[in-house]
């Protein structure tokens, strides 16, 4: 199951030394096996509201629930896929992918069966022992996803791991994320600042405020998969979103 | 290009020798003050052929690996200490860098009275000596650690001993390897400083029993050990194991 509740969310940062208020109390449930994006303005915290679902930060009030549960630190139930992949450097792919797995303690051989499974799912099976200098960004995503999938997460977060992808590369991954959610009915919580890229992959598109940010519209996007970013129709929905962003007060 | 660089390199080396034997053919200098290559090579010989030569190096690596491998240890440990607890950093940190500049023949007189003129004190001298490069280096390199490593792996349930062993070791060492370069060669200095002052067998020791003789060609001869072997330690162990850490994390 993987049903997360943010309630009102509250985090300061520091600037200038002195506390400024980015995130003023979020409210969001994601149902279990939702595919939410969670777009805003630049600034106005939604990695960092990222974060704290993550447990990588803690609010400065409110609290997340993870079916009804109050969670406290991070943990292998909401893995994060970070921006730039966070993959490590001297591993190989495989070992990256197996990272969490050797981490738990499960067998090698069970590992290798686990890793080999994501691995084909993602098209990395000829790279298994690449090292990832040697891997194209969008490979690297790639694999950044299968690392997360194999840890079999009830909540799997993204933190814009599109963002360095060409446009080429980034359609396909488009759709092959929608085949990934579907394929595993997980909950996705996708924070992106590319309103087309969440109109595409988005059940649900939250758009959050100006700081302090706060949810100011939940648009529900009832629309066949899979969906590409050329497909006219999604425009309407992107409008929806973009208008939303736009009644924002004074930058 | 590789064999024309050798070749460089060789017809230095040959130059440097056929330079040395015409000065001493020369004879501005009387032989026990500056003697000929071939001396030097004699000298080199005989010490192989009966024995000392090999006991001594034999000796003076055994102190050093045990003294480098003490002050790798402790040094990774202390670093990571540092990098990872503000506190530890700001006590011991500022002590680190303190310590770090005394040359490790100024431990000797205190390594003599604490441990005697035994294999324990060089040891001392020479760990105490390299421990400090590897802890700067260490904690250098664990405070560069891109932080979505540690999250990451944090977030994928890593703590503790764990996220020691498997992320910030590995991650951080790049900046480890030139802390263990510096170490050796700052153990090196240390064994063979120790040994000289604490006459106690090893390279040191035959170096100055060379002086004490007056035998110059000894002197040089067992400097040039010492130089040959620093050369062989760094192209071998160190530049092999940083070439292959480099070309794996594809830093080149």
């Amino acid at each position: 199951m993987g049903k997360i509740e943010a309630k009102n969310i509250v985090k300061y940062f520091q600037h200038d030394g002195k506390p400024l208020k980015a995130i003023g109390g979020v409210n969001l449930t994601v149902a279990d096996g939702e595919f939410v994006c969670i777009v805003g303005p630049s600034g106005c915290g939604k990695s960092t509201f990222l974060r704290i679902l993550a447990g990588l930060e803690k609010p400065d009030d409110g609290e997340i629930l993870l079916d009804g549960k109050k969670l406290v630190n991070t943990g292998p139930d909401r893995i994060m896929v970070f921006q730039e992949g966070a993959l490590f450097p001297w591993l190989t792919v495989e070992d990256n992918v197996e990272y969490g797995l050797k981490v738990a303690g499960i067998p090698e051989k069970e590992r290798h069966d686990i890793s080999k499974r994501y691995l084909d799912m993602m098209q990395l099976s000829q790279f298994a022992n690449s090292y990832t200098y040697q891997l194209s960004t969008g490979m690297k995503q790639r694999v950044a996803i299968a690392r997360a999938l194999v840890m079999d997460p009830d909540v799997l977060l993204m933190d814009e791991p599109f963002a360095a992808l060409d446009s080429q590369t980034r359609d396909l991954l488009l759709v092959e994320m929608q085949m990934i959610w579907q394929k595993t009915k997980k909950t996705i919580i996708f924070v992106t600042h590319n309103v087309p890229e969440a109109a595409v992959l988005g059940s649900r598109v939250a758009v959050f405020s100006h700081r302090p940010s706060v949810v100011k519209k939940s648009l529900d996007i009832d629309y066949k998969r899979p969906r590409v970013a050329e497909d006219e129709n999604l425009g309407q929905f992107e409008k929806q979103i973009l208008s939303a962003l736009r009644h924002q007060g004074p930058k | 290009m590789k064999a024309n660089l050798l070749g460089k390199k060789i017809a230095f080396y040959v130059l440097i020798i056929v330079v040395w034997q015409g000065i001493d053919s020369a004879d501005i200098w009387p032989d026990n003050i500056f003697p000929s290559p071939i001396e030097v090579g004699e000298d080199l010989l005989f010490g192989l052929s009966d024995g000392s030569l090999l006991y001594g190096i034999g000796t003076s690596m055994w102190r050093l690996i045990i003294g480098l491998a003490i002050a790798i240890g402790g040094g990774m440990l202390l670093g990571i200490f540092m990098a990872r607890v503000e506190t530890v950093n700001q006590t011991i940190g500022s002590l680190v860098l303190g310590l770090q500049s005394i040359p490790s023949v100024a431990w000797v007189p205190l390594a003599i009275l604490w441990f005697g003129l035994t294999d324990s004190g060089i040891i001392f001298v020479t760990a105490i000596g390299a421990i400090f490069a590897v802890t700067i280096n260490t904690y250098t390199g664990v405070k560069n650690i891109d932080p979505s490593f540690i999250e990451a792996a944090r977030n994928m349930g890593a703590k503790g001993s764990q996220l020691v062993t498997t992320i910030l070791i590995p991650a951080a060492f790049p900046y480890m390897i030139t802390g263990f370069k510096q170490g050796w060669a700052f153990a090196w200095r240390g064994v063979i400083g120790a040994e000289l002052l604490f006459s106690f067998l090893g390279l040191g020791f035959l170096l100055n029993v060379g002086r004490q003789l007056n035998d110059v060609s000894q002197v040089i001869a067992m400097m040039l050990v010492i130089m040959g072997i620093g050369i062989l330690i760094d192209g071998f162990v160190f530049k092999k194991l940083e070439d292959k850490v480099m070309t794996k994390w594809g830093l080149r």
